[in-house]
């Protein structure tokens, strides 16, 4: 008899995921792409960049996030003279029984969720001090490393328009977001739900319905979903397509300039088991390394300048891909 | 046995349908492309067995198909991964049998999510048995071509039936060689050349039988008459002429005269009744010795043979002389040149059978190569077919011998009349050659001459170029004579060289179109 009891309970990574969307969905409208997305940057433990224009609800959904989850939230407002100690705090001289001596100021960045708010606004300097924070996930001041509390998530957003005074994030900084989520602009209906949501005398108050513990929980259960060695294949294969030396496609080598790094597909094999037990299985499918295959690589793509001016997409390129890379079956 | 391989096991039995569906659809693609290549082929190249070349793809079309479908049996993982696609388990199944033995914290979660899956699913479906629209389409189209390529004309027939003709005609050649062996054989005329004139026309009958075209079986027919006409003797005309001579003077005798008819029957019975007379020399009267002895002397006289004559001469002196004994042995040695009469007048009776049957042969392969050459390769064929037997208008080569004998004419072959297949009426009989006699011109029948090359005329001599004189008459020859001559001499220079069969009948036929007026006199 097969049927067994997992040891690892999956089964509540899909609830506390369902859970979650669910409460974030009584104050976000629609956007159900962007908020599975959210989630599943989340259960794998993983950054989003989120890129919006002004007003669609991007500093809301993560404000509205750190609500549902009973973790340690904190808001940094990106701007052009915001300097690293803005962020990652700094040693500064306080009073300790009569002594006057230096201690460590924790900065911002010290939170469970972090939110980045307009993150292409700082400086290259600024922007810099999120690297090892994101990556590492410790912070070092002075002489000393600290480390980040756990779970560590940071959402970052940026503005596409109006770039004027504004910083593009390095491609090693891109790198480090999991997720580039693209929020779209709300439909008709959604438009008139957000509308009697949000102008009424009261705004929808949400409950939180997880905390740290149940998402590292589903950040290790999250791992532990096997992946098929076909299917394995089939991810890498994606990833080698985005190279123009690689590729077969005419497109790819024309417009692309350098394809995704290994980090790639990590994220790319990491985010479809997320997926995979967001969807009620226990193992990835092809759907799911195609679902996230856009978020997961568009930030890692980087197009010539020739892509720019024939109006060709990093996500115009991921379908191609997808589009003709083969899903070849198991050969033994 | 576990639930995931009674999975593999139910998609594998699944997949060996499918497969096989699918391969016999491939088989059968292959079989009618076959066919139709082979209808192409016929059309190119001209091929007998076309029908059984076609029929012979399906089964190797279907052979190959089974043989594959029997070698191909997909792994356990691809059917996994294909019913994985095909019944959309999104990877279930592939990955619970790649894990099966794996025990990570999920696997058993995820083993027991793919059966559960598969067992809502109709695991059969992922290998549906079922025709490819395509390979119908193109096995419909192949089909369409095949028939109409097989149904239209096709231009090759017309080579194939003069191949057909070609092969009949040669047997046909091959089968008038046999017979003119056989009748040699059985003729109860023995020769000493008996085994060389077998050994030529079994040659001649091979090589008629291997040659690859009625032309090319003509060339061999040229060589072997040449052969042939090497182990008649020329001497034979002299002889047969002086043993003639010696009839008449002894059939003038009381003596003699049971001899002389003897020696007209045949040279064997008269070298027999020439020794009884030798035997009763010295009981004959002296008158019937003196007859004998002028009979003797006149026949010595005009002999062409030298041995014959001297021998002759020896008998008639010997008796007037008186001396019976030597008369007795001279007497003797013409009984022993009768017998060598014989003997040499089989062998030529074997040549000319020979020839004939050879004649014959050039007859048919000639007219087949005539047709070959003007395109009609196919009418002797028609004419030869059982249904044209049987309306009674077949073109039967029938062969045959006619033997004229005349007083001191010797024998000849020629103008025979013959029966040919069944159905057929009766072809043409061989035509005599090499025919040859000479006569004195007292023969109560037949006393047609014929030109012998090499010969005299009779009454003539060869050395009796006499100067014509003022006022005298230019000497006429026979019409046939000089026709004949002619007409031999014209063969005889074709067959020095390799002129085609074809060729050499427009001589002959020229020359019996000369001959035809004669004949209607």
């Amino acid at each position: 008899m097969i049927a067994e009891e997992p040891r690892v309970d999956a089964t509540r990574v899909t609830e506390l995921a369902q859970s979650l969307e669910t409460e974030l969905a009584r104050l976000i409208v629609g956007q159900k792409a962007l908020l599975r997305d959210t989630v599943i940057a989340l259960t794998a433990g993983g950054h989003v960049l989120l890129e919006g224009v002004p007003g669609l609800g991007k500093t809301v959904l993560v404000r509205s996030l750190g609500q549902t989850l009973s973790m340690s939230f904190s808001r940094i407002q990106f701007t052009p003279d915001l300097m690293p100690a803005d962020i990652v705090g700094t040693n500064i001289i306080g009073d300790t029984d009569g002594r006057r001596e230096f201690h460590y100021q924790a900065g911002p960045i010290f939170a469970n969720l972090v939110l980045a708010d307009e993150i292409n606004r700082a400086t290259p300097k600024t922007q810099s001090a999120l690297l090892e924070a994101m990556q590492e996930r410790t912070v070092t001041v002075g002489t000393q490393t600290r480390p980040l509390p756990s779970p560590f998530f940071v959402l970052a957003t940026q503005n596409p328009i109006e770039l004027e005074g504004t910083y593009p994030l390095p491609e090693a900084q891109l790198d480090r977001f999991f997720f580039k989520i693209l929020v779209p602009f709300p439909s008709e209906g959604d438009l008139l739900e957000i509308a009697r949501r949000t102008t009424g005398d009261s705004t929808p108050q949400l409950k939180s319905v997880a905390d740290a513990g149940a998402i590292l929980t589903a950040q290790r259960t999250a791992r532990e979903v096997p992946i098929a060695e076909h299917v394995l294949r089939y991810a890498a294969r994606l990833v080698s397509a985005t190279h123009p030396d690689r590729s077969e496609l005419d497109s790819v080598r024309r417009y692309v300039r350098w394809g995704a790094s290994p980090r790639g597909l990590q994220t790319l094999v990491l985010a479809g088991k997320v997926r995979a037990l967001l969807e009620g299985r226990y193992n990835v499918a092809f759907e799911d390394l195609n679902s996230v295959a856009q978020p997961a690589l568009r930030h890692r793509i980087f197009l010539q300048f020739e892509a720019e001016a024939d109006g060709i997409t990093a996500d115009r390129i991921i379908s191609e891909i997808l589009e003709h890379t083969a899903k070849e079956p198991a050969s033994k | 046995m576990s639930s995931l391989e009674a999975i593999v096991r139910e998609l594998r039995k699944a997949a060996r349908r499918a497969l096989g569906a699918r391969y016999a659809a491939h088989a059968l693609v292959g079989a009618v492309a076959w066919v139709a290549a082979v209808m192409i082929l016929v059309r190119l190249v001209p091929f007998e067995r076309r029908a059984e070349l076609a029929v012979l793809g399906i089964p190797v079309a279907l052979a190959i198909a089974a043989a594959a479908w029997l070698i191909r049996r997909p792994s356990a993982a691809l059917l996994m991964a294909m019913a994985d696609i095909r019944l959309g388990l999104k990877e279930r199944l592939s990955t619970a049998w790649e894990r099966r033995a794996e025990s990570g914290p999920l696997d058993d979660a995820q083993r027991h999510d793919a059966v559960q899956h598969a067992a809502r699913a109709s695991l059969p479906a992922a290998f549906p048995v079922r025709v490819n629209r395509g390979e119908a389409t193109l096995v419909a189209i192949l089909a369409i071509f095949a028939l109409a390529l097989a149904l239209l004309p096709n231009p090759m027939d017309q080579v194939l039936a003069q191949r057909q003709a070609d092969r009949v005609s040669q047997a046909r050649a091959a089968k008038a060689v046999a017979d003119a062996k056989k009748k040699i054989a059985d003729s109860g005329k023995p020769s000493p050349k008996d085994a060389q004139i077998q050994k030529i026309l079994q040659d001649a009958q091979a090589k008629i039988h291997e040659a690859d075209s009625p032309r090319k079986a003509l060339e061999s027919i040229t060589p072997a008459e040449q052969q042939l006409q090497k182990l008649a003797d020329p001497g034979t005309p002299a002889l047969q002429s002086s043993a003639q001579n010696l009839a008449n003077a002894l059939s003038g005798t009381a003596a003699g005269r049971s001899a002389a008819q003897a020696i007209s029957t045949n040279p064997a019975k008269g070298a027999q009744s020439v020794r009884d007379l030798a035997s009763q020399l010295h009981s004959l009267s002296p008158k019937d010795r003196e007859e004998l002895a002028k009979a003797l002397a006149k026949a010595s006289q005009q002999a062409q043979n030298s041995q014959m004559r001297d021998s002759l001469s020896k008998a008639s002196s010997s008796l007037q002389s008186g001396d019976a004994a030597s008369a007795a042995q001279a007497l003797n040695d013409v009984a022993s040149q009768l017998d060598s009469l014989q003997e040499q007048e089989n062998t030529d009776q074997a040549v000319a059978a020979a020839i004939n049957g050879l004649e014959a042969a050039r007859q048919g392969l000639a007219a087949q190569a005539d047709r070959d050459a003007n395109g009609q390769g196919g009418q002797a064929n028609a004419g030869a077919s059982p249904s044209a037997g049987a309306s009674g208008n077949g073109n039967g080569n029938g062969t045959g011998t006619g033997t004229g004998t005349g007083n001191g004419n010797g024998s000849g072959t020629g103008n025979g009349t013959g029966t040919g297949g069944t159905g057929g009426t009766g072809g043409t009989g061989g035509t005599g050659s090499n025919g040859s006699g000479t006569g004195s011109g007292s023969g109560a029948a037949s006393t047609e001459r014929i030109y012998v090359p090499g010969q005299p005329v009779p009454g003539q001599s060869e050395n009796d170029p006499t100067p014509l004189g003022p006022g005298q008459d230019v000497p006429l020859s026979p019409y046939t004579q000089v026709i004949e001559a002619y007409q031999q001499a014209a063969l005889d220079a074709t067959d020095q060289s390799l002129i085609p069969g074809s060729e050499r009948d427009l001589v002959r036929e020229y020359f019996s179109q000369l001959g035809e007026p004669r004949a209607a006199k």
